[in-house]
């Protein structure tokens, strides 16, 4: 089928029918708005075009995360290549089941739609592209999947055994999640926000109209030089340090610029009278503590003019649960410590290998050096 | 060894079985950077990765098998008077930097294309877009070379197909030419098979550029199809192709008539 330039539908076909039926995005909208809706051409077969790459934010995915390819990950490692490929090859028409980066794309569709209802001309919008090292025969499978799925994923690279560093580039990608970590290392060394994404052993149920992404705070949306400071030091003296730099901004860190592609998204919602009912909501979960440390993050991100939805300083306190109240999307965090302990509690956990936290492992604490992750 | 005169070939090397080989014709202008009149030994030109990666395929099948006969059949065509003139020129040159081409084809503007038909040839590379277009409105599959191709690796042949043109050829193009493509695409498909997934001198990759992933599954099926498994496929739905095409590297790229790698 080929892509029909010569219209914009505002609404596809699909999406007529997912909005018809959810129940959280009905309440903010005008009741002539529901009315033109349900007017419009319903043409179920015709998809909105992708847009350009570099008006996007451009999530770039790898088969791993986005599907459940155990089993077959399992024949790759014990039986090698040939056999991997064969079996696949075999169960071409068979779907892989959802993996953890799933119903965070799924979420990215749902923010898709409210935008393009709001800006039906606007290309700033999410662009999920498959980015995979399999070879190309693997590749009919993944495109079934995605079938399957209905997800709307338009754009991907098999590698066949290639970086996918360079295709990143060429896409201008906004973030890279991948289940391999040495590719996450390769891709934020060339300065692309990146994370190595691990599968929980049971997910916790997450929404479906509202996209929730949670953050740390040090040496991920900021710089490690305060969490150097905590690894020499300890937790003290580290608060003690951030309460006498409290108006120095912290430096910036990897993820940074996807918060600000977010905040950038969320103001299109707030400009509509959107801001209670916005489907993109974003939170920090530090160790760092309200009462000392936690007001250098909060005014660091104010001078870099950027929003968060909801600050939660936890004054050292685990994670887990925390997240499993807030059941964000994805989160990130630097210390595997964190990314485990989340996953133990159902949140899909990613690890941003960047900083100090991956040299040196902290003295008198729990923590972990950098694994290489499940495979 | 024999000098013919315009049409003639002139063989060098072991014949190759002519029913299994795959002739392909490079022009002499892409491959050597012709100076002076009485220059004994040119410099290499834009196609040279290109024939090294020939002949590695070559080198590798006949690893696989001593007996094999698909091989690549290279043959070295000059299309202009004044390079005809330069034939001695040329044959030196080709030894000089171990080339292996099996014929020599010294034609001019008039009688090139004829010497293509004659010989068989099932691929017909140029520097030259004219060219490419003339022998192509003649049915013979050819690709046109670019200062690209001189970057490009020689370790491993690397292959472009045009997904969308694989689904909807173009209207240009003669049913012989779209015939050529196909019978080139399936031998390429059956000389790829001889090797692993792993370590292979070609890889057969296939960009899908308007079209998204309806347009990629179906290029693929087709592909397959005709006895040809992608090892990379890239679809860009609309996405810019210059900055993919430049991290792919292909050699030439494979379209259902006349191929350009700058379209």
């Amino acid at each position: 089928m080929s892509l029909n330039t010569g219209q914009t539908l505002t609404v596809s076909g699909q999406d007529l029918t997912r909005n018809g039926s959810s129940s959280g995005s009905s309440s903010g909208r005008a009741p002539w708005e529901d009315a033109r809706m349900v007017l419009k051409p319903s043409t179920p077969s015709r998809k909105p075009k992708p847009p350009k790459p570099e008006n996007a934010i451009t999530i770039a995915v790898s088969s791993r995360v986005l599907f459940n390819m155990e089993k077959e990950q399992q024949i790759y490692e014990q039986q090698g290549m040939e056999d991997y490929i064969k079996y696949q090859v075999e169960h071409e028409t068979e779907p892989f089941s959802p993996g953890p980066a799933f119903s965070f794309v799924k979420a990215l569709e749902a923010v898709n739609t409210r935008l393009r209802e709001l800006y039906p001309e606007s290309e700033e919008l999410f662009d999920v592209v498959l980015m995979t090292n399999n070879h190309a025969y693997v590749g009919l499978r993944l495109i079934n999947t995605i079938n399957h799925h209905q997800l709307f994923i338009e754009r991907f690279c098999m590698t066949g055994g290639n970086s996918p560093i360079g295709y990143l580039k060429a896409y201008h990608t906004n973030l890279y999640l991948s289940a391999d970590p040495l590719k996450v290392r390769e891709a934020l060394e060339e300065g692309i926000a990146a994370a190595t994404m691990f599968t929980p052993e049971k997910m916790k149920e997450v929404s479906d109209t509202q996209l929730r992404v949670a953050f740390d705070g040090d040496a991920v949306l900021f710089s490690d030089e305060s969490e150097r400071i905590f690894k020499a030091h300890g937790l003290d003296k580290f608060f003690e340090h951030e309460k006498a730099h409290e108006n120095k901004p912290l430096d910036h860190g990897p993820l940074k610029g996807f918060l600000e592609a977010l905040g950038k998204l969320q103001k299109k919602f707030y400009g509509k009278g959107q801001r209670m009912d916005c489907p993109i909501r974003t939170y920090l979960v530090t160790a760092r503590s309200a009462a000392s440390s936690g007001t250098r993050a909060l005014k660091t991100l104010r001078s870099w003019g950027l929003e968060i939805d909801e600050a939660l300083f936890l004054a050292g306190a685990p994670k887990g649960p925390m997240l499993e109240k807030i059941r964000p999307h994805i989160f990130f965090d630097d210390q595997m410590f964190h990314v485990e302990g989340a996953a133990e509690m159902g949140t899909v956990a990613c690890h941003v290998p960047y900083g100090i936290a991956q040299r040196v492992t902290k003295k008198g604490i729990m923590d972990k050096e950098i694994s290489s992750g499940p495979k | 060894m024999k000098t013919a005169g315009s049409e003639e070939g002139v063989k060098t090397g072991d014949k190759k079985d002519a029913d299994r080989a795959v002739v392909v014709a490079v022009t002499s202008r892409a491959v050597f950077e012709c100076g002076a009149d009485d220059d004994e030994v040119y410099k290499v030109g834009a196609a040279f990765p290109l024939l090294q990666a020939l002949q590695r395929v070559n080198e590798r099948l006949l690893e696989e098998n001593p007996a094999e006969a698909l091989l690549f059949d290279v043959v070295l065509i000059t299309t202009d008077r004044q390079q005809q003139q330069q034939s001695s020129s040329i044959i030196s040159s080709t030894r000089h930097h171990g080339l292996e081409v099996s014929r020599f084809c010294f034609s001019s503007e008039e009688d090139f294309i004829e010497s293509l038909l004659k010989n068989n040839v099932q691929l017909f590379l140029s520097t030259d877009g004219g060219e490419a277009l003339q022998a192509s409105q003649k049915g013979v599959l050819s690709a046109l070379l670019d200062r690209q191709t001189a970057s490009c690796p020689s370790e491993q042949l690397r292959v472009l197909f045009c997904g969308d043109a694989v689904i909807q050829p173009d209207t240009g193009p003669t049913p012989a030419s779209r015939q050529a493509a196909q019978s080139f695409s399936a031998q390429l498909g059956e000389m790829r098979r001889k090797f692993s997934v792993f370590d292979s001198p070609l890889s057969i990759v296939m960009v899908t550029s308007r079209g998204g992933r309806e347009s990629c599954c179906a290029a693929l099926l087709a592909l397959r199809s005709r006895g040809v498994s992608v090892d990379e496929a890239y679809c860009l739905a609309g996405a810019p192709r210059g900055p993919i095409l430049s991290l792919l590297r292909p050699h030439f790229l494979l379209r259902d008539g006349f191929s350009s790698l700058d379209e």
